[in-house]
């Protein structure tokens, strides 16, 4: 992907260098070499080539401070790559054992059975679509109107004191809203609404819109706050209404960043796990009928966090959670590839005109 | 207007120069009659107590140095300054026989009859017949959507009959008219000017009020805008601000100055004010000593 | 062009009618009842209680039928010219259909549930009138069609519930579905959405109708919705410190200080049980990810946005640091226990903890400290140059500066998210969530004589952390520890909320700064 740019860069600024520093580079990149095969060897030898390298690093700050400065940023960026690589890698190449005694049934199979050690994700990947979608129903439309309230509507100063409460909002860990849930909210939908077990999809996935709103409704009034002022003052000096001017031009205009923070909100509703976790029973059957979004059944999240204790003993089980993982991996970066496109047209839209 | 035979008295002093040109008279009736007119941005004063009736279906130009309060003066026409937090506005303005500045005042109506075309050209991102027909839309005067046609209420002979029409009036139509569904963000600059001059006369205006609409055209661009202005000025009262003094002297019937501190120094025939100022702050700028 | 609209011009100034003080009458029933309909919802008046004597229920129906009397007498005064309005010649489609959906969804309900009719009746039936319905009401002026849906739904809400077919004691199980609806909760939600519909028609009729009615309308059911939601995410912050606040001053007090809830460890030794440890543990989860990963993420930044060629190269990268950072946390959990944990001491670590965290803040911080550097303006770098100053000392002395509030803050924000992270810690760091003792990292280091020369013990040794103290609570059951796990929650949102709220205000400041 990257090859003839990075090699060439690296060819480039090794070429600028006299000898002492490209024996110092080598080294250097050599000892960080060796750690980090070391910590997949034998982690307790990280040391000798971590000192080595820390050394190399000293030695080249103070002789050749702007080439090592470039170096180290390379080298951190090499790292991150690796470690973010490794990451990916490690999760596709876990997932590979009980996708091979699966095969696409892996999908579509519904059975999670440790007897048999037969693992189908169906059961979870419905679990999060049903949470999704609720959380999604709850999220976008209230997220946007109240972006529109806070960039449009509002007043300066309610502008100015709400919009920080609202990213302060964004920040309530997951573990709290878990708690609430399943002290408060699942009694109360026990009480109410009679449920016969403790915990619904239908309560995660109100749960985690309301935990997503925060982020939905900051992320798109920024992209309203974005279209320029001059574009909406021509609207109003036509004699249309400040409404009239929402609609038909700010929304219009900033639709690539509303669905940009819609997205956000969706995937973040895909991948929350401690809300999902502590509401929802570990069931591991559908619904029994499919669309009982008052039923109790697992996420992919949830599957995870629920099961990987007890699956460290029998490595099939552990493969399938990975495959969770991946399912979820591939489903958000999908996502975030998606809301990156439609960003980068939006720049490219409202950049046109300034 | 025996103005014009008096000659610059530096020893009249700035208040008997005010009197008289607060006595200026022209031909024809009175679009807006502005009376002691007060505009603060906090606790800055921006307009000092303005007094100045403009005449219909003339251009009138407002001059002045950067930060003299004139485009602050003109937003304040079409309350266009209300969008502004923190500005506040005393005094009145009349329009069609009532002051604009009542509580009950519509300003969809207002905003309707007194038009505005901005500084740097700000088309919506949408086609050029879209453009056009935006206000029309707005106030229920067109109609082309699925339930007018529907229902038989399909505008759409009106839209285009009105979009040639505002066209032409802005000059614009003989370079457009085989690309109306084309996103109005790629014409040029003056060409975008131009459609937001067709977009504000698209609505049915008395009043055109342009914030230096060639301030930021090249020098082609800038005469075809002039010469629009020009020919508006057959149907509309326009009232425009420039920093540019030629452009004022060639184009506007009246003129007047404003400097620095939001001061209405001089008001009255463009002729006399470029040939023969009365204030002596007055010749100093349009001479260039000063501003 | 004026001509073409003919020569009367409206006038500038807005007539007002006696419509506006009519309207407000529904306006205001809405704005109480949806009150009222929260205040059923969260429990704290039931429907059968009585103000001055009257249930709820009943005064409930009372309004709705008041609202549905006078919309429909503003809709007839405006449409048969007695009070002066300026309605459109049809309502909007998008009303047109909103009121199409809900015909669908009463009709359909009332014919499959209480007529019992199968799906081959009922969905023609429901889709009929929702037709219908939109219909109508494009088919009608704006003045019709606003108030007249409007009141015929209070009016249908008011009788249903007034003769006592949707009562308290009212229930319905729908089939397929584990959840019941009772009676309270039906007239709530017919109160939600009556009071809704009611703002906006009543909003609307008191401009008049037309665009500006429209735009009122629209603004008073926003704002409404607004403050209904401003108001339920106060209050759950308000119901944590509530719950929590109890718990965390126990035994506390001024002079001498004590504070034994956030100051003592848990165990018979103490008189009251304290989370000490687990702040501790968040504390040094938090500085262990910090240093692992604000270097590597940074200078990684820098290298992308100064040194390397901006083209498909970085574009991946950033598409790939996206990707993970949108990538659940509990992913993170599942690669540290499969990964890390066997390589770190084959047991629970504070290292393995500060590592996940690490790895879960590397895309943030690349991701924020990138949007930074690229905010410095070119023409910095460009005046730099220009002076003859090479690429080095521009990044040191120029552009580093300036970015440094926007690293900073997304630093902040990051830890802000990470110290309540629960699910990549949840296998790798406790064995003990209720822990007496604290990890003492800076007074563990010991040199050794054989490799690798220098060990810590609590860094290689198990901790807690706050979010995982409140996960214990929950794993454990619900009973006596409910009132320690409102204490936790108290604490650790007060933790997280701080660094959320110095983020936010070093960002508000160096916006600000960098306007002026």
């Amino acid at each position: 992907m990257s090859g003839a740019s990075t090699t060439q860069a690296v060819s480039r600024s090794v070429a600028e260098l006299d000898w002492s520093a490209r024996i110092a580079g080598l080294v250097g990149a050599l000892s960080l070499l060796a750690a980090f095969a070391a910590f997949i060897v034998r982690p307790g030898a990280v040391v000798f080539p971590a000192a080595v390298f820390a050394a190399v690093a000293l030695y080249g700050w103070f002789t050749y401070q702007a080439e090592t400065a470039r170096s180290l940023t390379f080298l951190a960026t090499a790292s991150t790559l690796v470690i973010l690589g490794v990451i990916t890698v490690y999760l596709f190449v876990q997932a590979v054992p009980i996708a091979r005694r699966m095969g696409a049934s892996l999908l579509t199979s519904s059975t999670w059975d440790v007897h048999a050690n037969r693992y189908g994700l169906a059961t979870m990947m419905w679990g999060t679509l049903i949470t999704t979608i609720i959380a999604t129903l709850v999220s976008a439309p209230l997220g946007v109107a109240g972006a529109v309230f806070i960039s449009e509507i509002a007043p300066k100063s309610v502008r100015e004191a709400v919009k920080p409460a609202i990213e302060l909002l964004a920040g309530i860990p997951s573990i709290v809203y878990g708690f609430i849930g399943f002290v408060v909210l699942n009694s109360y939908m026990m009480d109410l609404f009679r449920l016969p077990t403790t915990g619904s999809l239908f309560i995660v996935g109100l749960v985690i819109g309301v935990m997503a709103l925060p982020t939905v409704i900051s992320v798109s009034e920024d992209a309203l706050n974005a279209v320029p002022n001059a574009m909406k003052d021509g609207s109003v000096a036509l004699g249309s209404t400040d409404w009239q001017t929402t609609k038909s031009v700010s929304i219009p205009a900033a639709i690539s960043g509303i669905s940009a923070a819609v997205i956000l909100g969706v995937g973040r509703a895909l991948g929350e796990t401690m809300a999902a976790t502590v509401i929802l029973a570990n069931v591991t059957t559908l619904p029994e009928p499919l669309y009982d979004v008052f039923g109790n059944t697992i996420t992919l999240t949830s599957a995870i966090a629920s099961q990987y204790g007890v699956a460290a003993g029998r490595p099939m089980q552990l493969s399938a959670l990975f495959a969770a993982g991946v399912v979820l991996f591939i489903v958000v970066l999908a996502l975030s590839i998606v809301s990156q496109t439609i960003e980068r047209r939006m720049q490219q839209t409202l950049g046109g005109e300034q | 207007m025996s103005q014009i035979e008096t000659q610059t008295t530096t020893g009249e002093t700035e208040e008997q120069i005010r009197d008289e040109w607060l006595e200026y008279e022209f031909d024809g009736e009175t679009a807006l009659s502005v009376e002691d007119l007060d505009v603060f941005y906090g606790n800055d004063q921006a307009l000092q107590s303005i007094d100045m009736d403009i005449p219909e279906k003339s251009v009138t130009a407002l001059i002045g140095p950067s930060g003299c309060g004139k485009s602050t003066f003109l937003r304040c026409l079409n309350r266009m300054n209300d969008r502004i937090d923190a500005a506040r506005v005393e005094g009145t303005v009349e329009f069609a026989g009532e002051n604009i500045y009542d509580d009950d005042v519509n300003l969809v109506e207002l905003r309707k009859r007194i038009g505005m075309v901005f500084q740097s050209p700000n088309p919506f991102p949408k086609s050029i017949r879209e453009n056009i027909s935006y206000g029309p839309r707005k106030h229920g005067d067109i109609d082309t959507g699925l339930v007018a046609r529907l229902l038989g209420r399909d505008d759409r002979d009106e839209e285009e009959e009105l979009v040639e029409r505002c066209l032409r009036g802005a000059a614009l139509w003989d370079e457009v008219h085989d690309r109306l569904d084309d996103n109005a963000l790629g014409l040029s600059g003056g060409q975008q000017q131009r459609l937001c001059i067709a977009r504000a006369l698209a609505v049915g205006p008395d009043v055109l009020l342009m914030d230096e609409p060639a301030s930021a055209l090249d020098p082609i661009a800038t005469s075809k805008i002039e010469d629009l202005v020009e020919d508006l000025a057959e149907e509309y009262t326009v009232v425009i601000v420039t920093h540019n003094m030629q452009q004022a002297a060639r184009i506007s019937d009246q003129t007047a100055v404003f400097l620095t501190g939001g001061e209405l120094v001089e008001y009255g025939d463009t002729d006399q004010i470029f040939e023969n100022p009365q204030s002596q702050r007055v010749e100093d700028y349009i001479t260039g000593k000063f501003g | 062009m004026s001509e073409s609209y003919g020569d009367e011009r409206a006038n500038i100034v807005a007539e007002t009618s006696a419509v506006d003080q009519l309207a407000v009458i529904p306006a205001t029933f809405g704005a109480i009842a949806f009150v009222v309909g929260w205040a059923i919802v969260f429990r704290w008046i039931s429907v059968t209680d009585t103000l001055a004597g009257i249930e709820y229920a009943t005064l409930l129906s009372i309004g709705h039928l008041l609202a549905a009397a006078v919309l429909c007498a503003v809709g007839i005064f405006s449409t048969t010219g007695i009070v002066d309005t300026e309605p459109d010649d049809s309502t909007g489609l998008f009303t047109a259909l909103a009121f199409g959906a809900i015909a669908f969804i009463g009709v359909g309900l009332t014919a499959s549930q209480t007529l019992g009719t199968g799906a081959t009746v009922w969905f023609p039936t429901s889709l009929v009138a929702a037709v219908l319905v939109a219909g109508v009401v494009l088919g009608v002026p704006e003045d019709l069609g606003v108030t007249l849906p409007v009141a015929a739904f209070e009016l249908v809400v008011g009788l249903v519930v007034l003769t006592d077919v949707i009562g308290p004691s009212w229930v319905w199980s729908p089939n397929g579905f584990s959840a019941s609806f009772v009676g309270p909760i039906a007239i709530a939600a017919f109160a939600m959405v009556g009071s809704l519909l009611c703002v906006w028609a009543g909003t609307n009729a008191s401009k008049g109708f037309g665009s500006r009615g429209r735009e009122l309308g629209a603004y008073a059911l926003i704002s409404t919705y607004a403050v209904a939601l401003l108001a339920i995410l106060a209050l759950l912050i308000i119901f944590v410190v509530q719950n929590g606040l109890n718990q965390v001053l126990k035994g506390a007090q001024l002079w001498p200080f004590k504070l034994p809830f956030v100051l003592n460890g848990y165990g018979l030794q103490y008189d009251v049980n304290g989370i000490f440890p687990a702040i501790v543990g968040t504390v040094w989860l938090v500085v262990g990810a910090v240093v692992f990963a604000v270097p590597l993420a940074v200078g990684a930044a820098v290298y992308l946005t100064e040194y390397a060629d901006q083209g498909r190269f970085t574009r991946i990268v950033e598409t790939a640091t996206n990707g993970l950072w949108s990538t659940p946390s509990i992913v993170y959990g599942l690669f540290a226990f499969a990964f890390l944990l066997p390589r770190i001491q084959n047991d629970v670590t504070l290292l393995t903890g500060q590592l996940v965290l690490g790895f879960m803040l590397l895309p943030l911080v690349l991701i924020t400290s990138r949007e930074a550097l690229q905010n410095v303006p070119d023409e910095y770098r460009d005046a730099s140059a220009a002076l003859g100053v090479t690429q080095w000392q521009t990044i040191r002395s120029v552009v580093l500066p300036a970015a440094i509030p926007g690293v900073l803050t997304g630093i902040i924000l990051g830890i802000g998210r990470i110290a309540g992270e629960t699910a990549p810690i949840l296998l790798v760091l406790v064995r003990e969530p209720f822990s007496a003792s604290t990890p003492s990292v800076l007074g563990s280091f010991h040199f050794t004589a054989t490799a690798p020369f220098i060990t810590n013990d609590a860094l290689l040794g198990p901790a807690t952390a706050l979010p995982y103290q409140l996960f214990a609570v929950i794993t454990a059951g619900v009973g006596a520890s409910q009132e320690f796990g409102w204490g936790t929650a108290l604490v650790l949102l007060c933790v997280v909320m701080f660094f959320y709220a110095i983020g936010i205000t070093t960002r508000i400041y160096f916006r600000k700064k960098l306007r002026q």
